[in-house]
């Protein structure tokens, strides 16, 4: 059961208060605990940001307003109001197409190197794992996705890029994502996805959200061009 | 037809408060770099606080005047003239038609703000004007000014409701050596005995690697008690993570939302504008302060 004692409140700045585990609850997927603990925060209105991590929030106030002692009291008072339940009905699962052609797959040699993946197993594994959207952030709607499968498991680049092409996707560590805009990125890159994934333009300018899942689906190059 | 950019300065960008409560969606703040000189600026000229400004960095533009206007420059001095006579920051002058505008390089500090009578016609997404460089967001186009285009301004209302001012006394005068205050983070912890003093008994330098996203300073290499695995978590403007390397960055107001690196110290946010106007070589000592001290002494100004 997730209570206040399963969290612990303290000080991030003079007004910024940060919510860390006390201790791990047993069955309960973090990354869903946090998303849903942040949307029930950012529903009270009464703070200026609330964002999650993978375990762990920061929700930042207003000190003209209120102050630490003040805050801490409100926050623990919603924490305890909050009731989380699992996610229970399917989530929506985004297909996003992906061309793994050789001249975008910047780094799929990397991959080669320590194991016996042709390029054809690598874009297999990737494409056939739905995966979770585990945190949103980093730059305009980028989404850490996850679990990859182990055999895909690599560390980030030593030295980041400097400047990726939009729609550069990536893995590092046990996640996967879409670099949304140009701009430098230490994950490796296997592929690209010809979808817009931030678009400011549009009324709803973010397409990946919290809960969703994202399934990948191998395009050709030819496919890729005329998408 | 407003305002003509002859030259563009290095990085000129239009800026305003920033775009609050967006973090979550992996939007930073931006907004100007230094706060407290862009409220200046607009106070200065009685304007809204929120009024959008132009953010020059290092080298300033270059503007030819199209219609009679008024601005005032604020933050670092970049040896400002209107035609051929020199002038203040902090002091507002009326120009005419055709008198032109230069900035030309500061020595201390980084970024010189300049706000106009009237109001500059920029973009807004998610509530705010401030440019984003990274995705485009925002300011004329996403981009910088460019030279030759043409910055459009319309009446402004002015401030009805104007915040308390600023005092004169408020305003820095920019050396090449800064103190900013911090709070151990969340990660400080994880340092080891030494490097938890030595953080606060050394001096930084700001690298070249310095921009509205971050900085990187050099100084004493940071360790940590043992190979440490943090799962990512969110950053704010002010928060100085520590790479493996053992040299902090300092993140910025454009900085990333989410940081896999341990977060070793907060900047109190009364330093923020700091952070703003560093500049390669500058030297950085970080003073240790409380949440009680800090929440003192963002209250004693606005």
């Amino acid at each position: 059961m997730i209570t206040l004692g399963s969290f612990r409140i303290s000080d991030f700045s003079e007004n910024i208060l940060f919510i860390s585990l006390q201790q791990k609850p047993g069955e309960v997927e973090l990354t869903d605990l946090f998303f849903s603990l942040s949307e029930y925060l950012r529903s009270t209105k009464k703070w200026i940001e609330v964002v999650s991590g993978e375990d762990s929030l920061i929700v930042k106030y207003n000190l003209f307003k209120t102050n630490s002692a003040k805050a801490k009291e409100d926050l623990e008072q919603q924490v305890r109001d909050f009731t989380y339940q699992e996610q229970k009905k399917a989530a929506n699962v985004l297909t996003v197409p992906i061309c793994y052609s050789e001249d975008f797959a910047l780094d799929i040699q990397d991959l080669k190197t320590n194991s016996s993946l042709s390029n054809q197993d690598i874009a297999e594994l990737h494409s056939s794992t739905t995966y979770k959207v585990k945190m949103i952030g980093f730059t305009p709607g980028f989404a850490y996705l996850g679990d990859l499968p182990k055999e895909l498991t690599v560390p980030r680049l030593t030295k980041p890029r400097v400047n990726l092409v939009p729609g550069s996707v990536g893995i590092a560590g046990n996640r996967t994502g879409i670099y949304t805009l140009g701009g430098p990125g230490g994950w490796r890159i296997i592929g690209r996805t010809p979808l817009k994934l931030f678009n400011q333009k549009k009324k709803n300018p973010f397409i990946i959200l919290p809960r969703m899942e994202v399934k990948f689906k191998p395009i050709s190059r030819d496919e890729f061009d005329s998408f | 037809m407003s305002i003509e950019v002859i030259s563009s300065g290095l990085q000129t960008t239009v800026q305003d408060l920033g775009r609050i409560g967006w973090r979550h969606m992996g939007v930073p703040e931006s907004g100007a770099a230094d706060k407290f000189s862009m409220k200046l600026a607009n106070q200065l000229l009685n304007k809204e606080v929120n009024s959008p400004v132009l953010e020059c960095t290092l080298t300033g533009p270059i503007l030819k005047f199209l219609k009679p206007l008024s601005f005032v420059i604020t933050g670092a001095s970049m040896e400002s003239k209107i035609n051929n006579t020199y002038i203040k920051n902090n002091t507002p002058y009326a120009v005419k038609k055709t008198d032109v505008l230069s900035l030309s390089n500061c020595s201390t500090g980084c970024r010189s703000y300049i706000a106009f009578s009237e109001e500059i016609i920029s973009t807004s997404f998610l509530g705010s004007h401030s440019t984003y460089l990274p995705a485009n967001l925002g300011g004329i186009n996403g981009l910088p000014l460019q030279e030759g285009s043409i910055v459009k301004t319309q009446p402004s209302k002015l401030s009805s409701n104007q915040e308390a001012s600023i005092g004169v006394e408020q305003i820095n005068s920019y050396k090449n050596e800064w103190k900013i205050r911090v709070i151990p983070g969340p990660e400080f912890i994880l340092l080891t005995d030494e490097s938890q003093e030595a953080v606060f008994n050394s001096v930084y330098l700001v690298s070249n690697d310095t921009s509205r996203m971050g900085t990187k300073i050099e100084g004493v290499n940071l360790e940590f008690h043992n190979k440490h695995h943090m799962l990512s978590g969110p950053v704010h403007t002010g928060t100085i993570q520590c790479p493996e390397n053992g040299l902090p960055i300092i993140l910025g107001c454009d900085s990333q939302t989410l940081g896999g690196y341990p977060r070793v110290l907060q900047i109190a946010e009364i330093d923020y504008p700091s952070i703003g106007q560093l500049r390669p070589n500058d030297k950085i000592s970080f003073i240790k302060t409380s949440i009680e001290e800090a929440s003192r002494q963002l209250e004693g100004i606005t």
